[in-house]
């Protein structure tokens, strides 16, 4: 009972989060247009006339993250709004302990994080046949990377005083980690100093996972598996605390 | 630690509770009790410290030192116990507006542990209680403000709960839609709810609160019956004229203030409100000052104090003035946002 209730108040959260998040149609199309615009767009590469295969099957992986990072992100700045329109104070008045709105606000983080990430991914499989070979290992590194992608939105959250400041804040974050964390050019073919801020970000390692699995690099995607938790267990330690101040001050 | 049942009587005991952001004072060393069963009100102007106090009494904020008894549970110990005994009513309506009436009254529900089946029945009794029922489907977004009035009020009964605090209920409403909810509020303590609300306008608490506090500037000025506030003014009158082409009002302020006798003098609704001991002695110097100055009184009328007389009595000034300083209102809003 004791664990019971807090785990059920964090799943009532999470649940009442994503049903506003998908209430709007229009919300959940525009938020996806944005990645396959990105992924249509990247598929004709230097002028060619005829999308070029060989970068397509590197590009979908890395599409597929940077998809998790902005469904994951977006979500969890609705912490903000709610704190912007006083319905986080409607949570906050109830028999409610702060950890479950942590773990709730989480929750409906990477749920949508994993779903856009996987839409993408259906949609990269239906037009250009990408496919990977154990899907498994692939929603294992996506939930991962929503996780750590979560954590980052709840800091960013926990910062912001409005809605506006987070959503520079978070740009600040997401659109440099789109370029640099090898989403679209290898980490590898980055000039210096680069690729060391690349191997600071979890989208570099999400990724570089994707694309292990693609060619069956095992350990690989353990290594950075590894990294994601890691990540994870910070950002998400990190982003509550900070939220913890808030609801507890 | 306060166990169940010490309250004797008292649906809340507040005791020396303070808030301090930095250098500012929120609330000052506040104490005083609300009965079972009444309804009470905490009067002040905006930023007099109303809403800080509630957040700490609903257990959503912590004191900075003193202690809030709620239904017997201390809020610093035991605030879960204290939030499911409490139903909040906040300024604003803040209820998810992109989902319907009944899934904000479920959401509700379920944080606060209620069954499918019970749940299922509250909502039900709730919607009809506030007339919602047949817009029950509709997203909230498109309620009028009358409606979110009555739908947050909803939300807070919604686990039955003891004592119902509402934090300015009738604030940015029209007439009608206000007139609905004091005589909501006026059922619901029939019930045997306690209330405690908390309010900038005289007249409301006048109207509704069996025992009134008067908040400024995170101090509570004074706490008694409406009647006996108003008894303050022991031996005074108030005299009210309306001069006629006086376009700015306010300037009669100082000049008659200047009278001997006159014990205060202020604006309301347009007219020149006096208060004074002595009042048929200083009727024919006021006369005599307004025409050496040029004015011409319109009406004139004696009354009786009311409680807006005895809050600027007690205060020294009107509930609508000196609004806050830059300073102050950028500390609490930092203080709000939780960076400082």
């Amino acid at each position: 009972m004791k664990i019971v209730t807090p785990l059920l108040n964090a799943v009532w959260i999470a649940e009442n989060d994503l049903r506003q998040s998908f209430k709007s149609v229009r919300h959940v199309v525009w938020s996806l247009l944005f990645p396959i615009f990105m992924m249509l767009t990247f598929s004709f590469r230097y002028g060619a006339t005829e999308p070029d295969i060989q970068f397509i099957t590197f590009l979908i992986p890395g599409i597929v993250g940077m998809t998790a990072m902005f469904g994951s992100i977006n979500e969890t700045m609705s912490i903000v709004w709610d704190k912007a329109l006083g319905v986080f104070d409607r949570v906050l008045a109830a028999p409610v302990s702060s950890t479950s709105i942590i773990v709730g606000k989480t929750m409906s983080g990477a749920v949508m994080g994993v779903i856009s990430a996987l839409v993408l991914l259906i949609i990269g499989n239906m037009i250009f046949g990408v496919s990977f070979v154990n899907i498994s290992f692939v929603l294992l590194i996506i939930l991962l990377a929503s996780f750590s992608f979560t954590g980052i939105g709840t800091i960013i959250s926990g910062l912001a005083s409005e809605p506006r400041e987070a959503m520079m804040l978070s740009n600040l974050l997401r659109f440099p980690m789109m370029f640099l964390g090898g989403v679209f050019f290898p980490v590898e073919a980055m000039p210096m100093p680069l690729p060391y801020i690349a191997r600071a970000l979890p989208l570099t390692y999400a990724t570089e996972a994707l694309r292990a699995i693609e060619i069956g690099n095992i350990s690989l995607v353990f290594v950075d598996a590894i990294v994601l938790l890691v990540y994870t267990i910070g950002t998400m330690l990190l982003g509550s605390q900070i939220l913890m101040r808030i609801m507890t001050r | 630690m306060v166990e169940k049942g010490e309250a004797l009587g008292n649906a809340v005991e507040v005791k020396e509770l303070t808030k301090s952001y930095g250098s500012l004072l929120a609330v000052d060393h506040v104490s005083f009790e609300v009965k079972d069963k009444e309804i009470f009100g905490l009067l002040g102007p905006n930023g007099a410290g109303k809403t800080t106090t509630i957040r700490m009494i609903c257990g959503m904020l912590r004191p900075t030192s003193g202690t809030a008894v709620v239904a017997g549970f201390d809020v610093s110990n035991k605030p879960q116990e204290v939030k499911r005994r409490i139903g909040l009513v906040p300024d604003v309506s803040n209820l998810f507006g992109e989902l319907s009436a009944r899934v904000n009254l479920e959401f509700m529900g379920k944080l606060y542990g209620l069954d499918r089946k019970t749940r299922r029945e509250r909502i039900d009794q709730v919607l009809e209680l506030f007339q919602l029922k047949d817009r029950q489907n509709d997203l909230v977004k498109y309620y009028s403000k009358g409606m979110h009035r009555r739908l947050t009020i909803a939300a807070a009964l919604i686990h039955q709960p003891e004592i119902l605090v509402m934090d300015e209920p009738t604030s940015g409403l029209d007439a009608q839609a206000a007139r609905l909810v004091r005589e909501i509020i006026i059922d619901l303590n029939k019930e045997g709810r306690t209330i405690f609300l908390t309010t900038h306008q005289i007249d409301e608490a006048d109207r509704l609160a069996q025992r009134v506090g008067i908040i400024d500037r995170g101090r509570l000025i004074t706490l008694n019956t409406p009647e006996q506030i108003k008894n303050s003014t022991e031996g005074m009158r108030a005299l009210e004229i309306k001069i006629l082409n006086g376009v700015d009002q306010q300037r009669w302020v100082p000049i008659i203030s200047g009278v001997e006798g006159v014990d205060n003098v202020f604006l309301a609704e347009g007219k020149i409100r006096i208060l004074s001991k002595n009042l048929s002695q200083i009727i024919p110097t006021v006369v005599n000052l307004v025409g050496k100055h040029g004015g011409k009184i319109e009406n004139i009328s004696v009354t009786q104090p009311t409680l807006e007389d005895a809050y600027i009595n007690l205060t020294g000034k009107g509930i609508r003035e000196e609004p806050m300083s830059k300073e102050e209102y950028l500390q609490r809003r930092l203080a709000r946002s939780g960076l400082r």
